[in-house]
């Protein structure tokens, strides 16, 4: 036997080999249900994520029909405000906030070198936790859907104005998932505190990684925020309380501000994911190391830190003290600080690079792009007198729908093109998802730069119905036809998704030539994750193997290109 | 490779140049669909001021970022060759990076605030205004004229599920349409009877909540006679977008007859009810 190689710290888990494995396998939803690995529940919430983004395309096309031409009466008022909200649960809940956990979940123990995570049942009871969410609120289709809106303030999502049991389907429905993410953020966080590799110290890890410790930190705090709002509805509807009641010394206000929290902070987390995938995707493909990691870790931290110290941004018409405008206005004009060194690095990272233009990074740049329309125009949203003119305008609906799409929907697929490999041990479809990435960016924009011009022209924003005569009609019908576009770009990705796990080409352990800890397992990983694990020794183990490798057959060019800091 | 490099990175600078005059150096009004509605109040043109400011920062910031892009991606593809440069950056480019940044959110604050602040203050009531004299209450979040010059107009405006109810001074009051006096200040005071409503007349004013139990305060000063509209800006429920007003602006004495008469109208129908509950014919 030839001596074991230098860089072999751990030997197989003896328990994990052998007899102890049941010789016949159970079947595939017995082992879906009851698996609490940490890659069988990331990607349960990925397919479901998957999944529901259908959903919410076909809830957003059906109102964009709705809002084709002025005074339209295809939807009745009920129905439109009961999509609407379903719409809203949707993409937050169960498209944007389950992709991004999921992933980080599914990948943060690769990255950091452990073999699971430190409270499998933990993150296991949060999957099943978001999927009783789920399945309450697409139940109530069988009797009352919410109608109270996107955010259902109280006082309208109170008993007296929407009595039928829809916002208690909606409180639900949100506490369960938002719940389930506490749980699954609890594991990861303790994960990344106690089972990395040998080597990995902290400032080791891979950015997507500290994209996920920090995600996690931030839903232990804005995650307890909004299940606290949740409990405090409830109570309110159902057992006579008086938390959100002027009339009774209550303060509709304060459902504003822990909701606002909340969504603010969930905004941040899922552009956290989409950039901190970023930062992987784009040194792979360009074949640089990152331009300057120190500052992407801390700039991420930093936006998860004011963007959710930024909440009364969305409060600014509210009868607030101008002092806390001004302090919301301080906080979400420094996010562009932050944002933009991450966007400078990530840009900074192609050049000198040479890029391999496959399906992730174009999906990447495409995140960059279209989030870029979104995050500058979220500017002119926080400076306080142009709020008063623009908040609540479909100018803020396509400002979100810019920054949230380009994050969590082209990220989204950035990464997953990217960790498809890893996740299926197949890749995707190469051409379609080019046709699909092309049409998705004709679409986006298509659909949503109408509506900043609808938005300055004063449109409000959640109403079923806009009216003639008041400038907007050929704005909204190029954003009715753009969402189908967007749609059709949406359902090709998803239809390539389900079509390569079949028909892609078979993956390598290491398809894109990464260098975090995750392509060094195989594709897709044992329940083990790893046989043995390299010695972590930089941020870019992978690396450091090619490297060594390169050194001992005396390939020239391959040695000694490790990058090395300039002045 | 000097040639298209230089050539790309003059596009690129041209076409950046070309996007930036077109916002800034165009003339707001004619600027078209990426104007806001025409303001008529100081308070409005304040606001406008400041979304022009904002604007110039986010189409700098976009085409930065998109320039950048593209630049990277024609002139880095792996077909060219190359070896890719296996550099970091040191500190001092991220602290100058971040510097230029936060310079940008520095001025954009303080270009804010500056703005913010006048669109805040109630202007005075012009010589053409309805020149009333009444005692004035000091309010938290409203900085009044002073002292000396003609009171504003107060007129208590709620939102209710889904029309508004304006009352006048005089004890008149209407729904859906306000009249106003031009050039004189007027201050709404918001209140709801019900749920969250957002008074929102783009051409006079900003948008304002309607809380209940909350009181808060939109005012303006129209500078020309006209119609102006607007729509409820928050989702209150059923029939949220049919919840629409109309301020009517007038001149003050049109203004003093339309109260007057308002008034009338009202007091003669009360006292038609009065008159049939006493007599045993009311339904």
């Amino acid at each position: 036997m030839s001596p074991t190689p230098a860089t072999t710290i751990a030997p197989v888990r003896p328990e994990l080999v052998g007899d102890g494995f049941p010789s016949k396998p159970r079947q595939r939803w017995v082992e879906i249900a009851t698996s609490a690995d940490h890659k069988s529940v990331g990607r349960v919430l990925i397919t479901a994520a998957l999944g529901f983004l259908f959903v919410a395309v076909i809830e957003l096309l059906l109102m964009r029909l709705q809002l084709a031409i002025p005074e339209n009466v295809f939807l009745p008022p009920q129905t439109f405000n009961r999509l609407l909200s379903l719409y809203g649960a949707t993409a937050i809940f169960f498209f944007a906030l389950p992709l991004a956990v999921g992933f980080f979940y599914y990948l943060v123990p690769l990255q950091i070198g452990a073999r699971g995570t430190a409270l499998p049942r933990v993150g296991q009871t949060g999957m099943w936790l978001f999927a009783m969410g789920a399945l309450v609120l697409y139940a109530s289709l069988l009797f009352t859907p919410p109608e109270a809106g996107v955010n259902p303030l109280p006082p309208l999502s109170d008993i007296a104005f929407t009595p039928n049991n829809g916002t208690d389907v909606w409180l639900a429905s949100a506490g369960l998932a938002t719940l389930g993410f506490v749980f699954l953020a609890v594991d990861l966080v303790s994960t990344l505190r106690t089972m990395r590799a040998p080597g990995m110290a902290w400032r080791r890890m891979p950015v997507f990684s500290w994209a996920g410790a920090i995600s996690s930190w931030l839903l232990l705090v804005i995650g307890p925020v909004m299940l606290a709002a949740i409990a405090m509805l409830m109570i309110d509807r159902n057992f006579s309380g008086i938390f959100f009641d002027a009339g009774s010394g209550g303060a509709p206000l304060l459902w504003q501000h822990l909701s606002w929290i909340f969504y603010s902070g969930a905004y941040m987390l899922v552009l956290i994911f989409a950039l901190g995938a970023l930062a992987e995707i784009i040194p792979a493909f360009a074949r640089r190391p990152l331009f300057h990691r120190g500052t992407v870790i801390a700039s991420l931290a930093a936006i998860a830190v004011l963007g959710t110290l930024s909440w009364m941004q969305n409060m600014l018409s509210a009868p607030i003290s101008i002092g806390w405008m001004y302090f919301a206005m301080t906080m979400s004009l420094a996010l562009i600080v932050p944002f933009g060194l991450v966007l400078f690095n990530l840009i900074a990272t192609m050049f000198g690079g040479t890029l391999r233009m496959r399906a992730p990074l174009l999906f990447g740049l495409g995140a960059i792009s279209v989030s870029s329309i979104g995050l500058a125009s979220e500017i002119g949203h926080s400076m306080v007198a142009v709020a008063w003119q623009l908040r609540n305008t479909t100018d803020a609906t396509a400002a979100t729908h810019y920054a949230l799409v380009g994050g969590a929907v082209f990220g989204g697929f950035a990464a997953l093109h990217y960790w498809y490999p890893k996740l299926t041990g197949r890749t995707m479809g190469e051409s379609l998802a080019r046709i699909s990435f092309w049409t998705m960016f004709a679409g986006v924009n298509l659909a949503f730069f109408p509506l900043f011009l609808a938005g300055v022209e004063g449109q409000v924003v959640d109403a079923y119905k806009f009216y003639d005569h008041t400038g907007v009609n050929a704005y909204n019908m190029i954003a009715t036809i753009g969402s189908f576009v967007l749609a059709l770009g949406i359902v090709m990705t998803l239809v390539n998704a389900v079509r390569s796990l079949k028909a892609g080409p078979v993956a390598l352990p290491d398809q894109w030539g990464g260098e975090s800890l995750e392509w060094f397992a195989p594709s897709p990983p044992p329940p083990y994750n790893f046989d043995v694990l390299p010695d972590v020794r930089s941020p870019a183990p992978l690396r450091d193997i090619r490297d060594a490798v390169a050194e001992r057959t005396g390939d020239r060019a391959r040695a000694g290109r490790t990058g090395q800091p300039v002045a | 490779m000097a040639p298209p490099r230089k050539r790309s990175l003059g596009l690129a600078l041209a076409l950046l140049l070309l996007i930036v005059s077109l916002v800034a150096g165009a003339p707001p009004a004619a600027a078209g669909p990426i104007s806001p509605k025409p303001p008529h109040s100081p308070n409005a043109e304040d606001i406008n001021t400041l979304y022009w400011i904002g604007l110039v920062a986010i189409v700098l910031l976009i085409t930065a970022v998109n320039v950048a892009l593209l630049y990277a991606v024609r002139r880095y593809r792996a077909d060219r060759g190359a070896e890719p440069r296996q550099v970091r950056s040191g500190r001092g480019i991220q602290l100058r990076a971040g510097a230029a940044l936060g310079l940008l959110a520095l001025v954009l604050f303080v270009l804010s605030i500056v703005y913010t602040e006048k669109a805040r203050e109630a202007p005075p009531t012009g010589p053409n205004g309805l020149q009333a004299s009444s005692t004035l209450l000091a309010q938290r979040s409203l900085k009044l004229p002073p002292a000396g010059d003609p009171a504003p107009l107060r007129i208590d405006t709620t939102g209710q599920q889904w029309l508004w109810r304006y009352d006048y001074p005089n004890g008149a009051f209407s729904y859906y349409r306000l009249v106003v006096p031009v050039d004189t200040t007027v201050v709404l005071d918001l209140l709801s009877t019900d749920v969250v409503h957002t008074w929102y007349v783009p051409e006079l004013a900003g948008k304002f909540d309607a809380v209940p139990g909350k009181i808060n305060h939109v005012y303006f000063r129209a500078d020309e006679e006209g119609t102006y509209f607007g729509d409820a800006a928050t989702f209150s429920g059923a029939s949220y977008a049919a919840m629409r007003t109309e301020v009517k602006v007038v001149s003050p004495d049109e203004y003093q007859s339309y109260i007057e008469q308002q008034k009338r109208d009202i007091d003669a129908a009360q006292q038609h009810v009065i008159e049939e509950l006493k007599g045993g014919t009311a339904p």
